[in-house]
């Protein structure tokens, strides 16, 4: 019952909570760079992309306005290395493989990427030929992401996507034709009619195809799009959990290993960029509508960053100080909350330590949080690893609530 | 001058326009300035003002010049329309020697003004019919007219046509409210006796008591005295409402006005009590009322246990004002702590749990009404009860008895059928039928803890809206009842008892187990529901575990729309009740309410 005891169960202790936050080391730093624009923009799609103009992209003055963003951003990073670079949208696969080049290049200018570091781009079938993946590949990209979705012709349309079983396929064999060998495929199920049988044939076309990194999105109606709007009909919640229980296995069976709620790897081959975001790292995001979290030591803060989301006012201010449309910093009893919203993603959870080092905070306040989220078979916690039981992942949503405010 | 003083009521149903002709009465007898004159003066409640219903009782006192050149001096004694407010209505009616009886002639009679004409005239009231919305082109003053005569008996050839919305016919009413209506009788020169029909608590200067003196006179500063109680106060000021508050040095015999006497509570002046002086007191008190019975109980909990005395005083508040309005502490294991509310009747319910959750900001769960039942134990005692859960082992009891009412209807011929067939599913027993007119009138005696459930609304959706309804207690009466619990993963949940007749308790327990599993949403574990009698399960249903709650998509680099996802979801649980370790939805504790819908 309500008894004032327990509603404050799972939530901090203001007590423990202290004044400020305290670095002594700053988490890894990620570069996102984001590239707005698609062929078409999907029914399903809540991300900030927007439908290409007739005729010539902006690659040129786009590539400027993004370059002028990272310079704004660099006073915050003073020094700090990058440790992975994602070039995401949109369709960034839309751009010339020279466009790709010269943004590469003016990057390096202006921070230190070490060598060897991750450069993953998105590529979305349809939108490439081989030449092109091969440029990709000369101008620095190592990784590509391709949006594949499903191999089915008739679900592929009911998604609204702009390319066929037979081109999802000629993708991934270009990609390792131009010499990647590290790609991730996206894939959905949970498709408008779709079985669980379907599902499992789209997944074993995906295997086939060898990727070291595959990711499994159920789809889901989000605000502010097509289909939220006009809601297909999805299979219901019980042929959703044996169609994520049926790729699991199948998953498992050829030796991709779940690190995270919907991705999967072979070889330890995880995405690095994405690992970072889980693990409460910083990123600087460039681009319209890139969202950035950036900590520093000297005002012992964390603050999030977003820019201009439309293309033509991203263009219009990129690098000016009205570029970015909303800044805050996070409270200090958010903490726990925002931490955890990424980290409880990994199925082999943290260790304590990063949650001390990535927040500039000790995890002490959030003691009765965990208590109660072990309690509930949700979290297994010692002092050297905190993380969710297989329960805890499928009910990811319940286990963050003992991390929120009781209100 | 005692000859020249009219009191009256005004008896309208719902929506037949009571108010707006009261209102055009206060503008042509001046009583209001017209920039104070908001549409519909005297009913003051937001609550009122909203629903277009009147709930208490208020007096107007108006100053009318007539045609024939007297001035006269008109209390007008406001009515509530609603049959949960009857006993209102005759409180009024004990102050007044005449009565409007307002019909819409677009829609004919009610059968609440026809119940409240009785009244009426059991105290020998002179009635005058007054046909309204004469504008409205359906208007069918004709057939009215016809109808007022076959169902009440009343002569309404007469009867002036008016439009209180335009204004038409105004005058004319007031005329023959002058001429009709006798002047009251009595002396003030006897010793004095005022009878209390209203009393109100003020903040600022205490209880304010409504008063009707029936002989001798009440001047300012004199020594009043309550005759129930022998208690005095000293009246501070006297004077009537037109309608502000209006002080006079004295009110004499005839005259309605109000009493601030200084005095603290409200039970000191209860309404129906005589008023006299001290120095010099009536030997009698003149007839007081009924008290009224609530009829209607419903737990009431606060969804938050802190809000509890918060709770508390807020129903002590609406107390003050409401003297029907009961309540007691109770405990539920399931809703924690609380109050069983008693109330006259559906709308009062719903009228005192909007009151409760607008002025008072609280948010509550109620759960389904029930009635009083009677219980002969074996060893002959006898208890009441009004909560479900309080229902002993059937083997302590000789007897359960049950309220019965009788029903009066009123409806179109067309629908008789199906209304009928509404009163035989309710267990109703046909006591006479009548055909007036295109109207006729059904009398039942039904069983009132069926016409709790959902009587009104499967009346009004069966005669789309033509019929109407009455009613009035007759008695207890023994009935073959078994109380059915609900069990969610094997824990009796008190506030979901009912008690059922035996014949229907089978399928209502199917029914609420299939409603539980609607309502109740999927959780983190299989939820079993189950319907029992005493010990034995009488229904059962499953709710399915539910096996995950994950967002699959998790863009990291904006966690914004993601955290908004978790809010709504947690903010949608607060609205739950947790038994247990199950989240139970309020609806679900009024589901008794709807299973037997189709």
């Amino acid at each position: 019952m309500n008894d004032p005891d327990t509603t404050n169960i799972g939530h901090y202790d203001p007590q423990a909570l202290p004044q400020t936050r305290s670095f002594s080391e700053l988490p890894p730093l990620s570069l996102y760079i984001h590239i707005p624009w698609c062929i078409a923009k999907c029914p399903y799609c809540d991300f900030n992309s927007h439908k290409a103009p007739s005729g010539e992209l902006p690659e040129n003055t786009y590539i400027e306005a993004l370059l002028h963003d990272l310079e704004s951003e660099v006073p915050d990073i003073w020094g700090r290395q990058i440790s992975s670079v994602f070039i995401g949208g949109g369709t960034p696969s839309l751009f010339s493989a020279s466009a790709i080049d010269r943004l590469l290049s003016g990057v390096r200018a202006l921070l230190t990427l070490p060598p060897g570091i991750e450069i993953t781009l998105e590529a979305n079938p349809g939108t490439f030929e081989q030449q092109r993946f091969a440029d990709f590949n000369a101008a620095g990209i190592n990784r590509l992401s391709l949006g594949i979705q499903s191999f089915n012709d008739h679900h592929l349309k009911a998604l609204g996507r702009v390319h066929g079983s037979d081109e999802s396929l000629r993708a991934a064999e270009l990609a390792r034709a131009a010499g990647f060998d590290n790609f991730n495929l996206d894939l959905m199920y949970g498709l408008p009619g779709q079985t669980v049988n379907q599902a499992l044939e789209d997944l074993q076309q995906a295997i086939n195809v060898d990727p070291k990194h595959l990711s499994l999105y159920q789809l889901t109606l989000e605000p502010n799009t097509l289909f939220h709007k006009y809601p297909p009909e999805l299979p219901d919640h019980d042929a959703l959990h044996d169609m994520q229980q049926a790729i699991s296995e199948q998953l498992r069976q050829h030796d991709y290993r779940r690190y995270e709620i919907s991705a999967w790897a072979r070889n330890g081959a995880v995405s690095e960029h994405n690992r970072n975001y889980w693990q409460f790292g910083d990123y600087i995001g460039i681009g319209a509508g890139a969202h950035g979290k950036i900590s520093r030591a000297d005002t012992a803060t964390i603050t999030r960053r977003i820019k201009q989301k439309k293309p033509e006012h991203y263009l219009a201010t990129a690098g000016r100080p009205d570029c970015v449309i909303e800044q805050h910093e996070i409270p200090l009893a958010d903490t726990g909350l925002e931490f955890m919203m990424n980290a409880l993603r990994l199925v082999d959870g943290f260790n304590p330590l990063i949650f001390r080092s990535h927040t500039g905070i000790d995890i002490q306040p959030w003691k009765k949080a965990l208590d109660a989220a072990e309690a509930a078979g949700l979290l297994n916690y010692s002092a050297v690893s905190i993380r969710p039981t297989d329960r805890g992942l499928d009910f990811l949503n319940d286990l963050l609530e003992h991390f929120m405010s009781p209100v | 001058m005692q000859e020249n003083i009219r009191n009256f009521s005004i008896i309208a149903h719902i929506d037949h326009g009571k108010s707006t002709l009261a209102d055009r009465f206060i503008q042509v007898c001046g009583g209001l300035t017209d920039r104070e004159m908001t549409e519909q003066v005297l009913d003051s409640m937001d609550l009122e003002q909203e629903r277009g219903i009147t709930i208490k009782a208020q007096a107007v006192s108006l100053d009318y010049t007539a045609a024939d050149g007297n001035t006269y001096h008109l209390n007008f004694i406001d009515t509530p329309g609603h049959v949960d407010f009857s006993y209102e209505v005759s409180r009024s009616l004990s102050a007044c020697e005449g009565a409007l009886l307002v019909v819409d002639a677009s829609q004919g009679v009610e059968a609440q003004s026809v119940a409240n004409c009785y009244t009426a005239i059991e105290q020998d009231l002179e009635v005058i019919p007054v046909l309204n919305k004469i504008d409205l082109p359906a208007a069918e003053p004709e057939r009215v007219i016809d109808e007022i005569e076959e169902v009440i008996g009343l002569e309404a050839m007469d009867a002036v046509r008016v439009s209180a919305k335009t204004g038409i016919g105004i005058n004319d009413v007031l005329e023959q409210l002058v001429q009709l209506i006798p002047a009251p009788e009595g002396s003030s020169d006897n010793p004095t006796k005022a009878l209390i029909i209203d009393s109100w608590f003020d903040p600022y200067v205490g209880v304010i008591t409504l008063v009707r003196v029936k002989e001798g006179r009440i001047r300012k500063r004199d020594k009043i005295q309550i005759m129930s109680t022998g208690r005095s106060f000293q009246a501070d000021t006297v004077g009537v409402f037109t309608p502000k508050r209006t002080p006079k040095e004295e009110l004499s015999t005839g005259e309605v006005g109000f009493i601030i006497a200084g005095i603290k509570e409200i039970e000191a002046a209860r309404v129906g009590d005589t008023i006299t002086l001290a120095h010099q007191p009536a030997e009698e008190a003149l007839p007081g009322f009924e008290e009224v019975q609530p009829r209607v109980f419903a737990g009431m909990y606060p969804i938050n246990a802190d809000d509890y005395e918060m709770f508390r005083e807020a129903l002590q508040k609406l107390r003050l004002n409401d003297a029907a309005l009961a309540f007691e502490p109770e405990t539920s294991s399931a809703l924690g702590f609380g109050f069983r509310c008693g109330f006259l009747g559906m709308l009062h319910m719903e009228i005192v749990q909007e009151r409760l959750e607008r002025e008072y900001n609280l948010d509550l769960i109620t759960t389904a009404p029930t009635v009083i039942y009677e219980l002969e134990q074996t060893n002959g005692e006898i208890a009441y009860i009004h909560n479900p859960s309080d229902l002993p082992a059937v083997n302590t009891l000789a007897e359960i008895r049950e309220p019965i009412i009788q029903a009066n209807i009123l409806m179109p011929q067309d629908y008789v059928g199906d209304v009928i067939k509404l009163c035989i599913e309710k267990r109703g027993v046909q006591k006479n039928m009548q055909y007036m007119g295109r109207q006729v009138s059904l009398s039942y005696e039904l069983p009132l803890s069926e016409v709790v459930l959902d009587f009104f609304d499967r009346l009004k959706s069966v005669s789309k809206g033509y019929a109407s309804f009455d009613y009035e207690f007759l008695r207890f009466q023994a009935a073959d009842l078994v109380k059915v619990d609900i069990l969610i993963n094997g824990d009796k949940v008190d506030a979901l008892a009912s008690i059922i007749h035996k014949d229907r308790s089978q399928s209502r327990g199917r029914e609420l187990t299939e409603k539980m599993k609607e309502i109740i949403p999927r959780q983190m574990f299989e939820v079993a529901v189950q319907a029992a009698i005493g010990g034995h399960i009488i229904a059962r249903t499953n709710i399915k575990a539910l096996r995950k709650n994950v967002t699959a998509k998790c863009y990291g680099g904006d966690i914004t729309r993601k955290r908004k996802l978790l809010e709504k979801q947690k903010a949608g649980k607060r609205r739950m009740k947790q038994v247990g370790r199950v989240e139970i939805p309020q609806e679900a504790f009024l589901a008794v309410l709807q299973v037997d819908r189709g």
